[in-house]
């Protein structure tokens, strides 16, 4: 077979835009480990409940699914602070395994509620933007994917500029940093869990909101994309911004450019295949080759 | 007396069948003969693969996520070997497990260098990784999955069989209990940079426990796929069996000796019983199962009777102390 420019373009724009999407669904994941140090799994539960709570908002009460994805973000990132009050709290200082299964079990819940309601079948939304094009560098694109990408990079930049420039924020990233420290100076390290929590949770949600307007999504939905994510914030070091786009970035380069040589249904395996391959040659993610570079 | 129970349960579970044996077709309802053997067979692969689980999940605390990958593997590489290459069929069990340990080792060398959850989070990736190599790979059935030869020994042989791998799988455990290599095991689980700083070689025992872990299940694969003659990707390397894995220490215990089969047998009866009336709440009672397990006791079921244990020694001695002549002959 052979493949013109033109398919490479298509393809690389394709990267860009997937990139976008996949920085805003990594980045709770990576906000929750760099504050609190624990794995959420029931990341990928959450996100499937954000696909399937804008499904709904769309297909009952009529609503544009971008609109929907803002109450999502809302709704969730209450969810997240009661999460965090009835469950999480308990195993915060706890050895790891008994987050990552408290959290494991969580994801299980949610899963199996979803399908009570949902079914097991594939759901979609078609809206009446999703098979509308416009025109880039001469390419169609799909204005989905279009709207998506920007809102993902909004969403990031504000996420972004909350933990930068506001008093919660700068506590959050303090506890990151060292919570003895933060608690010493008079953070209150425990509200501080919340928020991060409640953000990441939050954030998950909204682009399972987002990715439910670009692909078909079932209760089993998350699962590929947490795997994603971790590949992604693996990648970027676990905990940065930056790094996460990064990571972002080259894993949806990959996956796009993969489809030249392999079968589509291989993509999971190649997330998976990148993560370990990461894992051996840059244990602290490509930024932290910069920092080898530098120190 | 105590000491012993070890070996009257292996006795009663080996003179068992054999006394079953002699009505193989009175049905007494629920224990049959042969449903006896079948329910045997089946949970003591189960509680071999829970207490493998154990060791480097309990003992040394690295939850994987993954260990269905190396039972896939296992019994792939039984599949192979004893059904394209006729080879004999007890030969490639041996064969299964080193597969399984190979693969632990190319996913435990570059996870166990590192602190931090690395290992885990790769775990989570490994099942659905093979999961998808597997449904792809044609020359191996592919998506339609690979039949085995039919020419296998009866269920009294597996039942055998399997209560072998059980019984070695526990009695390795048990040494690694009280081991050196046990010991570090232990340490890590504890604090990893206290441990290495007192000179235990960390990632070689994590990666030696993952090892011993997959050499196990990769044998346990490799005997299951035999005993069904029947194997799919979406079976073997399903994320139902990672789950299984990790589910059964959890309830049982954690790093003790006897919670994986305690949470075996109770995990593979209640899911044989109970939840096969109730297919769509299976992952519902297992995370609940979960959560509760964390919140409330985290060492398991074995947890929990030590807490009624120490709750009704404290009452008796509370008894005691006020009142002192209890028992001595109040009454004339």
């Amino acid at each position: 077979m052979a493949y013109t420019s033109q398919d490479l373009l298509t393809v690389l724009v394709a990267a860009v835009l997937t990139a976008g999407i996949y920085a805003a669904m990594s980045y709770g994941l990576s906000i929750i480990y760099g504050v609190m140090k624990i794995i959420n799994l029931s990341n990928a539960g959450v996100m499937m409940l954000g696909a399937f709570t804008t499904f709904e908002l769309f297909r009952r009460a009529h609503m544009d699914p971008f609109l929907a994805s803002l109450i999502v973000f809302v709704f969730y990132f209450s969810l997240g602070l009661v999460m965090y009050r009835l469950l999480v709290r308990r195993v915060v200082t706890s050895p790891p395994i008994s987050s990552l299964l408290l959290l494991f079990g969580v994801w299980l819940v949610i899963q199996n509620i979803a399908i009570l309601i949902w079914g097991n079948q594939d759901e979609s939304i078609l809206s009446k933007y999703t098979f509308a094009t416009v025109s880039v560098l001469g390419l169609p694109v799909s204005v989905t994917r279009l709207v998506v990408f920007f809102v993902s990079i909004v969403a990031l930049g504000l996420v972004y500029f909350f933990l930068t420039h506001t008093y919660t924020g700068m506590a959050i990233r303090a506890t990151a940093q060292n919570r003895d420290a933060a608690r010493l100076v008079g953070i209150d390290v425990e509200k501080s869990f919340m928020i991060a929590f409640a953000l990441g949770t939050a954030l998950a949600a909204f682009a399972g909101s987002l990715l439910s307007t670009i692909y078909s999504f079932n209760p089993d939905f998350g699962r590929v994309f947490q795997l994603k994510s971790f590949s992604i914030i693996v990648l970027g070091g676990l905990e940065s911004l930056p790094g996460v786009a990064i990571g972002a970035i080259i894993l949806s380069f990959i996956e796009s450019l993969s489809i030249f040589v392999m079968r589509a249904s291989m993509q999971n395996f190649l997330a998976f295949t990148i993560l370990v391959v990461a894992l051996v040659v840059l244990p602290n993610g490509v930024a932290g080759l910069w920092q080898r570079g530098r120190g | 007396m105590r000491k012993y129970w070890p070996f009257m349960l292996l006795f009663a579970m080996v003179v068992l069948p054999l006394f079953l044996g002699l009505a193989p077709n009175l049905d007494l309802g629920f224990f049959s003969y042969y449903y006896f053997l079948n329910l045997g067979f089946i949970t003591f692969v189960f509680v071999a693969q829970a207490v493998a689980w154990n060791i480097l999940g309990g003992y040394g605390g690295q939850i994987s996520f993954g260990y269905s990958a190396f039972f896939g593997l296992g019994a792939y590489t039984t599949a192979v070997l004893w059904g394209m290459y006729h080879w004999p069929m007890v030969l490639t069990f041996p064969v299964a497990g080193l597969v399984g340990v190979i693969f632990a080792i190319i996913i435990g060398l570059p996870t166990f260098r590192l602190t931090g959850p690395y290992f885990s989070i790769a775990t989570l990736g490994i099942g659905e990784a093979m999961r998808v190599l597997m449904l792809n790979i044609n020359s191996l059935g592919g998506a339609s999955g690979m039949n085995l030869p039919t020419t296998i020994p009866g269920k009294m042989w597996f039942y055998y069989a399997g209560l072998i791998l059980v019984s070695g799988t526990l009695a390795v455990s048990a040494w690694v209990r009280q081991s050196k290599f046990g010991l570090a095991l232990f340490a890590l689980n504890m604090d990893q940079n206290a441990a290495a700083s007192l000179g235990v070689n960390v990632a070689l025992y994590k990666n030696l426990a993952h090892m011993l872990g997959a050499f196990i299940v990769g044998m346990s694969g490799g005997l299951y796929a035999t005993y069904f003659q029947y194997i799919h990707p979406d079976q073997v390397f399903g994320f139902q069996a990672s789950i299984s894995l990790v589910l059964m220490p959890v309830i049982g215990g954690v790093g003790t000796l006897w919670g994986p089969v305690l949470g075996g047998t109770i995990y593979y009866f209640l899911e044989d019983t109970l939840l096969s009336s109730l297919p769509s709440l299976h992952l519902l009672v297992y995370g609940v199962l979960l959560v509760l397990i964390i919140v409330l006791e985290p060492n398991g079921l074995l947890g929990m009777a030590a807490r009624v244990q120490r709750w009704w020694r404290a009452r008796q001695k509370e008894h005691t102390v006020a009142f002192p002549d209890a028992g001595k002959g109040a009454l004339p």
